[in-house]
């Protein structure tokens, strides 16, 4: 029995042993979902060792991550940079358009209500000098273009046209001292010429003293003269001065156009009758 | 040829500077007017034969893109460069401040030529009320432009010969 026993002992010891695992494995079955002392015993000794373990472990992995972001954060801050210079220039650009949308849809609207023909063009230059007010467009007598034609935008007139070339023409401004226009005052129908001032400026000349003028009044094309057809904004009163003796009163002119900001302008194609 | 090719590519860039780029960056009295710096440059430092008629052209290629008057600045630039001309053997035209002072001056000569000519000329009554308060920057600024240009050695030098 003994030598059975010595012979088989490794046999027999190795079933119990499974034996007992199966029966242990069994007998855990049921409280599948709960921790028994011994896995409680286990888990609570190995938190604080698996935290710190962790711990160390996100250093380490922290350290590696960090460096590996240091090697291309250079290259990444680079491309991103490039990328927001690119994607501002297209806001940019984009917010040009629309404004220039805008702005050529007013001019199209105004094309399309007024009885001549017109043509838009773009501004492409001014005076050399500061005490003369003109204007270089981009178009000239191949577009059909002629000295003495109007040229206008939504707003009201601009001057007319002096010293065409080719392809490009020049503006005589409405705020040019050589300037001079038939206006009539809108509400009262007075009437005089508008002359530039320079600065910016205009006066209405020879208004006589006795006619009604007052600031805020609008000045519009009266149509005399033949350069502008009748109707047209020019400006507003922005003083009225009546002196004690005199024919005629002093009143100065805001233009209706902002001509410091003009860049598309639109030239009426009608041949003045002298 | 080359020098020429140079000269037409610096008369050029003043010009387009002057009636294109300067109007959107510069408000009106304070836009340099490159081309009579030019001309103090011809009359103090240059040793050409035509500096009398360069300057006139000058005055003319201005006239093409500023007022209405064809020959007006051709007139008063053309003034600027003999008066600058007679006295010019008793200048130190080495001299940087020189020329600055010099420019300063043409401004405000050919400013009161120009306003001379429009006022006996010209149908532009009360021109002076633009012209004059316009004069004192104008002239300030072309100074100020001198100084920059003249202190690049290729206009700080003054030619052989003169």
């Amino acid at each position: 029995m003994r030598d059975l026993y010595s012979k088989y002992k490794v046999y027999l010891f190795t079933g119990v042993f499974l034996l007992v695992a199966l029966i242990f494995y069994s007998l855990n079955l049921k409280n599948k979902e709960h921790a028994n002392p011994l896995e409680r015993g286990v888990m609570n000794f190995m938190t604080p060792v698996s935290r710190i373990v962790a711990a160390g472990n996100s250093l380490v992995t922290g350290i590696w991550s960090d460096y590996l972001n240091l090697v291309n954060v250079r290259r990444e801050n680079k491309e991103l940079r490039q990328s927001v210079t690119v994607l501002n220039s297209r806001m940019l650009e984009n917010r040009e358009a629309l404004i220039a949308n805008e702005r050529l849809k007013k001019l199209l609207e105004l094309k399309s209500s007024l009885q001549i023909p017109s043509l838009a063009v773009a501004v492409i230059g001014e005076d050399g000098s500061p005490w003369f007010k003109t204007l270089v467009i981009d178009r000239g007598e191949a577009d059909g273009l002629a000295e003495g034609m109007p040229v206008v935008t939504v707003s009201g007139i601009v001057g007319r046209l002096v010293k065409v070339a080719a392809n490009s023409s020049r503006v005589l401004l409405l705020t040019d001292h050589a300037s001079g226009v038939a206006a009539v005052v809108q509400r009262s129908r007075a009437r005089g010429v508008v002359k530039g001032k320079g600065g910016g400026l205009c006066s209405l000349e020879f208004a006589l003293r006795d006619e009604d003028v007052k600031v805020g009044d609008t000045v519009i094309t009266s149509g005399i003269g033949t350069v502008f057809p009748k109707g047209l904004p020019i400006g507003e009163v922005t003083m009225v001065k009546k002196g004690a003796y005199g024919i005629f009163q002093t009143v100065e002119l805001r233009p209706a156009v902002t001509i410091a900001k003009l860049e598309e302008v639109l030239v009426l194609l009608q041949q003045r009758h002298d | 040829m080359i020098r020429f090719v140079k000269i037409s590519f610096i008369v050029i860039a003043a010009l387009l500077s002057q009636v294109t780029l300067f109007p959107g960056y510069l408000r009106d009295p304070f836009q340099p007017n490159l081309l009579i710096i030019l001309v103090v440059y011809l009359v103090l430092r240059s040793t050409t034969r035509f500096g009398g008629p360069a300057a006139f052209s000058l005055g003319l290629l201005q006239d093409c893109f500023s007022g209405l008057y064809l020959g007006l600045n051709g007139f008063s630039f053309l003034c600027v460069y003999l008066l600058l001309d007679k006295i010019s053997d008793r200048l130190y035209t080495n001299s940087r401040y020189l020329i600055i002072l010099a420019v300063f001056l043409a401004t405000i000569v050919s400013g009161m030529l120009n306003l001379l000519l429009l006022v006996i000329f010209s149908a532009a009554n009360g021109i002076y009320t633009t012209l004059l308060p316009a004069l004192l920057p104008q002239a300030l600024v072309n100074a100020l432009i001198a100084s920059l240009i003249f202190s690049f050695p290729v206009f700080g030098v003054v030619e052989e010969g003169r």
